[in-house]
């Protein structure tokens, strides 16, 4: 066949522009995730713990910074708070529901201990420390 | 219809590489710069046994191995009695203990004055043992 615009020829500059665009807004918001679990609390290292390849997506992650500072997502939290949310995962997905504690390595137990109880008061059972296997 | 400019005889139409390789590069350097790895995080599984207001004090179940985490330190009881011992001493009994039977449920009694980073190493040492039946009390003092 023969052409008919033997000089036509594809201007490929907006469609690397759009690419290029594409793949900043990707990488952006793929960030984002980790962003929001991002805080100050130095989890203690645990070379030997296993690694989970499916999450549960129900998971609530509490933090436990250094102080004995509850908070959940970056937002401080009371106990009082706190028990509200645990009440209301218990209601949206059940008792079964697994709760992550990612607390601080130098903070004192008894405030590890406080959120473990309102987890137990909540009527949730399924607690999990959170370590790091490998720090980067 | 609009029609194509003509080009020069013997000039090759080529696409301008160079600008966009910069750009490319430019933004090589800025993810290489700005991201950073990402830490690998494991979650250690627990028991926590609801607090009995019937249960007597102080009793000990005897079938149960018992580890306690204090502030200054870590205690193994076997038997009858707790002794403290190292994390290194912890280490080698658990593995026996593991060896004998990896479903024997361990019970960790912590201190409320111990750090939370003793408690995983504890939990740790179990991991790597493979002992998955971990309840974790924590004690009043």
């Amino acid at each position: 066949m023969k052409k008919k615009y033997p000089d036509a020829e594809m201007d490929m500059t907006p469609m690397i522009d759009v690419v290029f665009q594409l793949i900043i807004f990707f990488i952006t918001t793929a960030d984002m995730d980790s962003k929001a679990l991002e805080t100050k609390v130095r989890m203690a290292m645990s070379p030997h713990g296993p690694v989970e390849e499916v999450k549960d997506p129900r998971t609530v992650v509490v933090d436990v910074d250094v102080d004995g500072k509850i908070s959940i997502m970056q937002t401080p939290l009371s106990e009082g708070q706190l028990l509200a949310i645990l009440k209301k995962a218990v209601q949206a997905s059940g008792q079964g529901t697994p709760v992550v504690i990612r607390a601080d390595e130098m903070v004192y137990h008894e405030h590890v201990k406080r959120v473990m109880d309102l987890i137990g008061r909540a009527g949730l059972w399924k607690i999990r420390f959170a370590a790091l296997k490998e720090k980067a | 219809m609009a029609r194509k400019r003509k080009r020069p005889e013997g000039d090759p139409p080529a696409l301008e590489m160079t600008p966009m390789i910069d750009v490319v590069f430019q933004l090589l350097i800025y993810f290489i710069v700005t991201i950073k790895p990402v830490d690998v995080i494991t979650n250690l599984d627990v028991f926590r046994p609801a607090p009995d207001p019937n249960a007597p004090k102080d009793e000990k179940p005897p079938s149960m191995v018992r580890v306690g985490v204090f502030q200054n330190g870590y205690s193994l009881g076997l038997g009858a009695d707790d002794n403290p011992i190292s994390l290194e001493g912890l280490e080698r009994q658990l593995g026996r203990l593991a060896a004998v039977n990896a479903e024997q449920t361990i019970m960790i009694t912590v201190s409320a004055a111990a750090e939370h980073g003793k408690l995983i190493n504890v939990l740790d040492l179990c991991a790597m043992n493979g002992l998955k039946s971990l309840s974790v009390v924590s004690a009043a003092n």
